[in-house]
């Protein structure tokens, strides 16, 4: 009896964590197909005649979205391949030199991470202005970048901590140059940390939402920046054009996400042990 | 230990790829970080708006920003969500990677479910949540009158309304949370449970005795992180209520924002930046402090 006493609960609580977690995310699938009139019906209408319309509608009306798509995605990439390649580095020497130094180095590095993005806001403002960077691709991948290297930095230490040094030295001795070794050794063996780093700032940099929001206006303009414009329409919002927007948009990153939860786990794992 | 100096050189001169190597990073950290905050602390002295050369004023600023009953009611939001969604989102996090623990059906599905909300964007996650309580036809609405509860008036009440941003907040920040104690808790070996099995412990002792004291450190590091994160909210506030109504729902963020970009007060804004900084760093001091040993201990 008690038995199946817990097997009901955990079963509950199954289902409970399953409807928390997807729910949200379904009824804006589900809604983006939907007629005005079934969006708006109380109670919620869960058969229903799906239509493209929204869709529709967005890609009439919205090219704005679409640039803010492209505009996403080429500042996703940037920001990753800058991450990525400068966190590797930087993980390499954390990870096989010792002096106080560096030390001191990689301190700074966790107390960066302490800061506010909205507290650099305030002098990046003007300073980007000056040096005519507003409304620029290269400086959200920047910006980007330069918010998850610590991150990214510790995340790739811990994954080349667990190569062998001996292999270092063994292709030390037989003649090889750090950059050989790094070429050759280091950076295929810690493979799965870079995807792991990858995997956090693709997320963030495709979501980002606060310096979008104030160092673009509209040549680098984001997706997240145009689906918040919908939805603060003064004239009152178009739900429906509004929940195809977003599952455009969420679409392709959560498929990576789920695809991706095995490096998204290690990488965690890697960035809070450690600090 | 002294080393003599040729050694010391040599040491140095060994380093120099090192510091190569983690130079980039630096220069990344320094110039777009570092250097803008000790501008703003500089700025934070300053009377200042664009297009106007800045005049010392000494701790006016924050004589200003202290005395501004709007900034004392986004301080008191900030740590009202702050509470909330902190203590809420490690309860649940604990929770569901104990259930995940004990072993569940499906294992890589679920998790995929759980680790969805990672991958949404905060404008997303509140239209999500907005639709959902809809007052007129919200599904959680709905379900909440028909328990014979009274609606969330998020719009209207600015109780409410912090109540639906932490909600909405714990959705999205759950998965990390729940990923580090999962984590922790798989790391717990096997034999300790069996061993206390064997000496016939109950499952609550077990959970008393081997689960909790060894998951502490985790939920340590989760629970100082969530506070420095959820303690710089920014986007959710601003895109659910944009502090109203009446500047009731601001954090401190967005008050630092309105103060900046809306009023162009960029003296009070840079005060209140400062301030958030140093709350930020008060926060980590003990995390920091025990870093700092341990880096040092490694290299002597």
């Amino acid at each position: 009896m008690p038995k199946l006493v817990t097997n009901l609960l955990k079963t509950l609580s199954v289902a409970v964590v399953l409807i928390w977690s997807l729910v949200p995310i379904l009824m804006i699938v589900v809604s983006s197909f939907k007629a005005d009139r079934d969006i708006f019906a109380a109670p919620p209408r869960l058969f229903f005649e799906p239509t493209f319309n929204n869709y529709l509608t967005l890609w009439t009306n919205w090219g704005d979205f679409f640039h803010g798509l492209i505009n996403s995605a080429i500042i996703t990439i940037g920001a990753t391949v800058l991450a990525v390649v400068t966190s590797a580095l930087a993980g390499y020497a954390y990870s096989r030199f010792r002096n106080p130094l560096l030390s001191f180095s990689a301190f700074f590095l966790i107390f960066i991470r302490l800061i506010p993005p909205i507290v650099i806001t305030l002098p990046l403002f003007p300073a980007v202005n000056m040096l005519r960077l507003n409304d620029t691709h290269i400086l959200l991948m920047v910006l980007y970048a330069t918010f998850f290297v610590s991150l990214g930095t510790l995340v790739m230490r811990t994954f080349m901590d667990q190569i062998p040094r001996e292999l270092d030295e063994a292709a030390h001795i037989d003649g090889a140059t750090r950059m050989q070794i790094l070429r050759r050794i280091i950076f295929p063996l810690s493979a799965q940390g870079m995807v792991a780093v990858a995997v956090f700032v693709i997320v963030f940099a495709w979501n980002e939402f606060l310096f979008a929001f104030i160092f673009t206006t509209t040549n680098a303009k984001t997706a997240p920046l145009v689906i918040s414009e919908m939805y603060g329409a003064v004239e009152g919002v178009e739900w429906g054009v509004l929940f195809a927007a977003s599952t455009v948009q969420l679409l392709p990153v959560l498929i990576f996400v789920i695809l991706a939860q095995k490096h998204l786990v290690a990488g965690l794992t890697a960035g809070a042990t450690k600090g | 230990m002294s080393s003599p100096a040729p050694r010391r050189q040599s040491r140095v001169k060994a380093a120099l790829p090192a510091l190569f190597m983690v130079g980039p990073v630096q220069l990344m950290v320094i110039s777009m970080i570092f250097i803008p905050v000790l501008f703003v602390a500089w700025l934070s002295f300053n009377e200042s708006s664009f297009g106007q050369a800045p005049v010392f004023v000494g701790w006016q600023n924050y004589v200003q920003v202290l005395s501004d009953p709007y900034f004392w009611r986004s301080m008191t939001n900030t740590v009202i969500v702050v509470l909330i969604v902190v203590h809420l989102e490690l309860l649940l996090g604990l929770g569901v990677a104990l259930l995940f623990a004990s072993g569940v059906p499906m294992r890589p599905l679920l998790l995929a479910a759980v680790l969805a909300p990672y991958a949404v964007s905060e404008i997303s996650a509140v239209v999500m949540w907005r639709y959902l309580f809809d007052l007129d036809v919200g599904f959680a609405t709905q379900l909440l009158t028909f328990l014979g509860l009274p609606a969330l008036e998020w719009s209207i009440n600015p109780l409410h309304g912090l109540i639906l941003v932490a909600l909405l907040s714990i959705w999205l920040h759950l998965p990390f949370t729940f990923v580090i104690l999962y984590a922790a808790r798989l790391a717990i070996p096997n034999d300790l449970y069996e061993a206390a099995g064997v000496d016939g412990a109950t499952p609550f002792q077990k959970f008393r005795r081997i689960t909790l004291p060894l998951l502490m450190p985790a939920m340590l590091i989760a629970m100082l992180f969530r506070y420095i994160f959820a303690f710089r909210l920014f986007s959710e506030v601003w895109l659910l209520t944009g502090g109203g109504p009446a500047r009731q729902t601001e954090v401190l963020a967005v008050y630092l924002y309105l103060e900046a970009f809306r009023y162009n007060a960029f003296g009070e804004a840079a005060a209140t930046g400062w301030l958030l900084v140093l709350a930020s760093l008060g926060l980590a001091m003990f995390y920091l402090r025990r870093l700092y040993k341990e880096m040092f201990a490694a290299n002597a």
